[in-house]
């Protein structure tokens, strides 16, 4: 029997599709016997996915306002306007 | 007109060039700022630093890499400066976050399967999960991990961004996945731990 854990290093490559040839069939079998190693993937696969689907933040108008002004002062003295 | 134009021209002293190359840098560097600190001033902080820093460097821009991606370089470094001396959690070695038996029927062994999260938690709370846990991770952790699954750089961009070995960056990336995942299923144990 395939010990769990041997292709840790290549785990993310095989989540992410990255992975293929006989490494990737490889992993594929040993995660149809064993129960463990698949929610470690399914688990891993998750991490990702909830990291992805976080609130998409915008840098507050009054900070951006103020942002254009320090650069633009900093432009025209670096350029000598 | 294509971003060496651009860059050409801010060189030379337009700023309405400069302008539009980072408009849509802002809200990046700011999500990206906010995930690694856990926090709105640092992030804001980073943000105004990294683009004043930018005007100070802009003519030694080489297009060698992207203007983001040198962007990123500088607001990296910012991050560092700034958290610096944060106390974050340590990370352990690679094996200790896998399940050590095989799949026999020992129940000490088994790992927890967390189902669905969406049904334990609003999305609004899994956010601030997900949050925590990321400002949680030491950044050598933490900015690997989100430029590859957050900003979809490849892994030779972060470790030359990073200034890491290919697998360098691969094991970081691979470490604070593994570390996150056990800080969620965690929090999922808790909250499935309390229903019962
Ligand atoms: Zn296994």
């Amino acid at each position: 029997m395939k010990k769990c854990n041997q292709n840790i290093q290549n785990i993310c490559d095989y989540i992410d599709g990255e992975l293929d040839g006989s490494l990737c069939e490889e992993i594929d079998k040993h995660l149809k016997e064993c129960r463990n190693c698949r929610i470690m993937v399914d688990t891993l696969r998750q991490t990702v996915v909830l990291c992805r689907e976080g609130r998409q933040e915008h840098l507050p108008a009054e900070i951006e306002n103020k942002l254009n002004d320090a650069l633009r002062r900093k432009w025209e003295k670096k350029f000598k306007k | 007109m294509d971003e060496k134009e651009l860059v050409k021209r801010a060189q030379s002293g337009d700023f309405d060039a400069f302008s539009r190359l980072i408009t849509e840098q802002k809200d990046k560097i700011y999500r990206l700022a906010l995930k690694l600190t856990g926090n709105r001033e640092d992030a804001e902080d980073i943000v105004q630093e990294t683009f004043l820093k930018a005007v100070d460097n802009i003519d030694k821009f080489r297009l060698e890499s992207s203007f983001g991606t040198w962007l990123y370089t500088i607001a990296l470094n910012n991050v560092r400066a700034h958290m610096g001396s944060r106390k974050k959690m340590t990370l352990k070695p690679i094996e200790e976050y896998l399940p050590s038996g095989h799949s026999d029927e020992n129940t000490h062994t088994q790992l927890f399967d967390w189902g669905d999260p969406h049904q334990l938690f609003e999305q609004k709370q899994l956010d601030q999960i997900i949050e925590s846990a990321l400002a949680a991770l030491p950044q050598k952790y933490s900015m690997p991990f989100m430029l590859r699954y957050m900003e979809d750089l490849s892994v030779k961009d972060i470790a030359r961004i990073l200034k890491l070995s290919l697998p360098a960056a691969k094991s970081r990336i691979l470490r604070a996945r593994l570390a996150l995942r056990e800080q969620l299923a965690e929090h999922f144990r808790e909250k499935i731990d309390e229903k019962v």
